[in-house]
């Protein structure tokens, strides 16, 4: 997992499977970042994800629920249809899905 | 009718999910299918594999056993089983319901079923408590690659 901090946004590129696994760390790792930098905006880039399942869509929202404690904003960026369908089905009202 | 198949035994463990999936997928690969729905079967497996492993057995048994057999029929209908012997569900209908998951604390979206049914035919659900669950996933193959 990349990551960039400039200006205020956080950017995490979010790469290869995202399942209940590999959540595990993810979680960590980017609250760890989140806390650190407390950035008035979190970009989730999707663009290197090859797959994602429901745990995926739980470790969005837990993001989600943090930033907004934050008063801060959240972005997801280049969702495959895949993905983008998966988050749909979810019915998160994830007015920060940027289409493209 | 042409039948195919293939059968993996894992032990309950989370870090088995991708093996288990890559592998059933791989298998599946063989059939003139659109990645687009390959990747919903993949999905839904992941879900089911997920559940079996999650809730089916509790974190510290280790010692719990998946299986997972995927039948392909005539090239085209999709079956696939996964088995597990663990604690059972106790009620179905509450499972089964969207956003509602059985541990609030983890983070869980509670989409397991909904991804399921939405990208699967049909998934049937046989529960006992305290011998397991099998969950039968089908589906039949539509969209075909283009030039074939």
């Amino acid at each position: 997992m990349k990551y960039n901090y400039a200006d205020g946004k956080l950017t995490i590129f979010l790469q290869e499977e995202i399942d209940m696994n590999s959540c595990r760390i993810l979680r960590g790792i980017i609250d760890g970042y989140i806390m650190k930098y407390q950035p008035y905006e979190l970009v989730l880039d999707l663009s290197e994800v090859k797959f994602m399942d429901s745990s995926g869509i739980g470790l969005i929202l837990g993001r989600y629920n943090l930033i907004k404690l934050l008063d801060s904003k959240m972005t997801i960026i280049n969702a495959s249809n895949s993905i983008r369908r998966l988050i749909e089905l979810s019915n998160i009202k994830l007015e920060c899905v940027q289409h493209e | 009718m042409n039948e195919n198949y293939i059968k993996i035994e894992s032990k309950s463990r989370i870090e088995n999910i991708a093996a288990i999936r890559v592998a059933i997928t791989s298998f599946l690969s063989t059939l003139n299918i659109h990645f687009d729905e390959l990747m919903d079967i993949k999905t839904a497996l992941s879900e089911a594999v997920t559940n079996a492993i999650d809730h089916g057995y509790d974190e510290e048994d280790k010692e719990g056993k998946i299986i997972v057999e995927s039948y392909i029929y005539d090239y085209e209908k999709v079956i696939i089983k996964i088995i597990d012997y663990g604690k059972g569900i106790e009620d179905i209908n509450l499972a089964m319901t969207p956003a509602y998951t059985s541990k609030p604390e983890t983070e869980h979206a509670g989409m397991g079923f909904t991804i399921m049914e939405s990208f699967m035919d049909e998934v049937i659900i046989d529960s006992k408590v305290n011998e397991g669950t099998i969950i039968t996933l089908t589906k039949t193959i539509r969209k075909k690659k283009s030039g074939k």
